[in-house]
């Protein structure tokens, strides 16, 4: 498992080194820096945040042509696993709001379809679109009460919120087909090719994705960070708390409704399993493994888990018990995960290689040094 | 006697359990005007400035600023009716620059919290880059809030409230745990801001050097209760006031 995981990691890295053409991706709104140090920081930055992305999706891209249909499914799951992940990153990782609860919301967009196509025979394409907004109809709901309350008892409410929906979900046989869930074949012929559905589920993902990073960058986004670090002051400055977190609250729901969407591409299916607790706890799971304080360390920390699965599996009688004591590792020796400690590590030797280039016009003097580094710091924590 | 004070207190009294923290405080804070609460620890200061940002809701009393009732109002109400505050203890953004720090206020104020996009981004950047400048951190604007010095952090604070374009700045102990070096920054910076932007200031101290070289007006709470108040010369000699301070319990 070890050695899968370091070969995934590395894919990005050598690939961004490859691609230089993917650089050409548009920039973010500078957040100011001085303009002497901006260009070559400027280049540098694009590269690292737009570079490795693009090389990512270039390789998923190219992926059907190269593997078999098996495996390729896995990678399918992966992707929308990511898009569940980075979604309720949003509210762990970004607004500091721990909710147990993201199971409601990913299960209820695979339920939304599964039955539409049950009771109302509604096309697939259609209830698809209304996936993520009855996610956020329910997000409403949910948030207009559990973030009423703080730390553990945000928890606690929104865990007690999806497991009263997965009992409904479980005990109203006649509508949901109760523990069984409801499957068939409610998706439309185009997506029964599987490259077609792989390639449905990664455009999905890639732009959804695209919006949410979009998002953690915007004034909105910046305010929700304000609060994770520090709730009174920015309610001192003006900031209307709640309001803020519930539109956050509101977004991952319907993100994470999204990729309940996308199970049932990849499934044909919905069933209570998708609601429960075990389900919300995967995406903090994958969050922490991948690093909550980067924007694509939980879509890493995704394809770590679906790619070590059926290995854990095959291996050990107790898969649980293998995941368990991998968390526990990397929250004893990297809690910024294995992206945050990456980017850490690349940013060093960066470092140490412009060092070790003696005469360089331009190179970190003993002003631009320190500068440099709080700028990482600042970089990798968010 | 009353008209025109820019913030009304009467009556103001919070009880906690059995025990009086702040009772009964009548002060009148004149526009344009730099007013110290000062007291020995315990007096009920911190309670009394948390009355006032709404963090603490009084058990009676009124508070009107600007002529609005705002007694019991939620924080972010009433910073949007232009009172700020800065707090005793250093309270800024740990992980965020101080550059975003400030963005944060000034989206705040512009009422762009919600904001999906980010158009008017540059504007807002470029404002608090001035701000920080004015304020002499535009050096550090780049670095996270928490890596800045104790005396930095201070500023940044006040630079927060001074974000929000407030016309009321609650100061509580802006300089406390400052070296005499950063202590004497941070007051010129307060004074500076007080007569460039027209700023009431409402401040509590413990450094008596700093309260009566700078304060047109001086209210001393002990125990919970106003003993007196007035301009520097008057209150320096008040009888009530030495044995409070040399007499005390302290």
């Amino acid at each position: 498992m070890h050695y899968r995981t370091r070969r995934t990691l590395q894919m990005p890295a050598s690939a961004d080194r490859t691609q230089p053409a993917a650089t050409a991706a548009p920039s973010p709104p500078a957040i100011a820096r001085e303009p002497e140090s901006a260009l070559r920081g400027l280049a540098r930055r694009v590269g690292v945040i737009f570079g490795v992305p693009a090389a990512i999706v270039i390789i998923l891209v190219i992926l059907p042509s190269v593997l078999s249909p098996l495996p390729l499914l896995d990678v399918q799951s992966a992707v929308g696993l990511a898009l569940f992940a980075c979604a309720t990153n949003l509210l762990v990782g970004y607004g500091g709001l721990v909710s147990f609860g993201q199971g409601a919301f990913y299960g209820t967009g695979a339920y939304v379809i599964a039955l539409a196509w049950l009771h109302l025979h509604m096309s697939f394409w259609i209830s698809f679109i209304c996936a993520p907004f009855a996610g956020a109809a329910m997000a409403v709901a949910i948030g207009l009460v559990a973030l009423r309350t703080r730390r553990l008892y945000f928890a606690l409410l929104t865990l007690a919120f999806s497991q009263l929906v997965f009992v409904i979900a479980q005990q109203q046989v006649s509508f949901t087909g109760g523990a069984n869930g409801v499957f068939g074949p409610m998706l439309p012929s185009f997506l029964i090719n599987p490259d077609n559905a792989y390639y449905f589920t990664l455009g999905v993902a890639v732009l959804a994705l695209l919006a949410l990073y979009k998002i953690t960058r915007s004034p909105f986004g910046m305010t929700l960070k304000a609060i994770r670090e520090n709730p009174e002051r920015a309610e001192a400055l003006g900031v209307n708390v709640f309001r803020q977190q519930l539109l956050a609250f509101v977004f991952a729901g319907a993100l994470c409704a999204l990729a309940g969407g996308l199970f049932v591409v990849y499934d044909q299916s919905a069933n209570p399993n998708l609601l429960s607790w075990t389900e919300s706890g995967y995406p903090i799971f994958m969050a922490v493994i991948g690093g909550q304080f980067s924007f694509l360390g939980p879509a890493l920390g995704a394809l770590i888990y679906e790619q070590s699965r059926d290995v854990v599996l095959a291996q050990f009688s107790d898969s649980q018990l293998v995941f368990g004591l991998l968390l526990l590792l990397i929250v004893l020796a990297a809690p910024d995960g294995v992206l945050g400690r990456l980017t850490r590590g690349f940013a060093l030797l960066a470092r140490r290689w412009r060092a070790a280039r003696p005469g360089r016009p331009g190179g970190p003097g003993p002003e631009s040094a320190p500068r440099d580094a709080a700028h990482e710091t600042a970089e990798s924590e968010r | 006697m009353t008209a025109g004070a820019l913030l009304q207190i009467s009556g103001l009294t919070r009880q906690f359990g059995g025990f009086a923290a702040v009772q009964d405080v009548d002060v009148s804070v004149w526009p344009a005007t730099i007013h110290s609460v000062i007291g020995p620890n315990g007096a009920g200061k911190t309670t009394f400035f948390r009355l006032l940002t709404g963090i603490l809701r009084p058990s009676r009393g009124t508070v009107t600023f600007d002529g609005h009732d705002i007694t019991g109002a939620r924080p972010h109400v009433i910073s949007r009716r232009g009172l700020a505050q800065s707090f005793q203890i250093t309270n800024v953004f740990p992980r965020l620059t101080a550059l975003e720090s400030v963005q944060i206020a000034i989206l705040a104020r512009r009422r762009r919290s919600l904001d999906f996009a980010s158009l008017h981004q540059r504007r807002v950047t470029a404002e608090a880059s001035g701000l920080l400048k004015e304020v002499g951190l535009h050096q550090v604007a780049d670095a996270q809030a928490q890596t800045l010095s104790h005396g930095d952090q201070r500023i940044l604070e006040v630079t927060l409230a001074l974000a929000t374009s407030p016309r009321l700045l609650l100061l509580d102990e802006p300089t406390a745990g400052m070296s005499p070096f950063e202590t004497e920054r941070m007051v010129s910076l307060v004074t500076r801001l007080a007569k460039e932007h027209g700023l009431t200031v409402l401040l509590s101290e413990h450094d008596m050097d700093v309260v009566f070289g700078i304060s047109d007006e001086i209210t001393v709470l002990h125990r919970g209760r106003v003993v007196t108040h007035g301009p520097p010369e008057q209150v320096e000699a008040d009888k009530d006031v030495i044995e409070v301070y040399l007499g005390g319990e302290e």
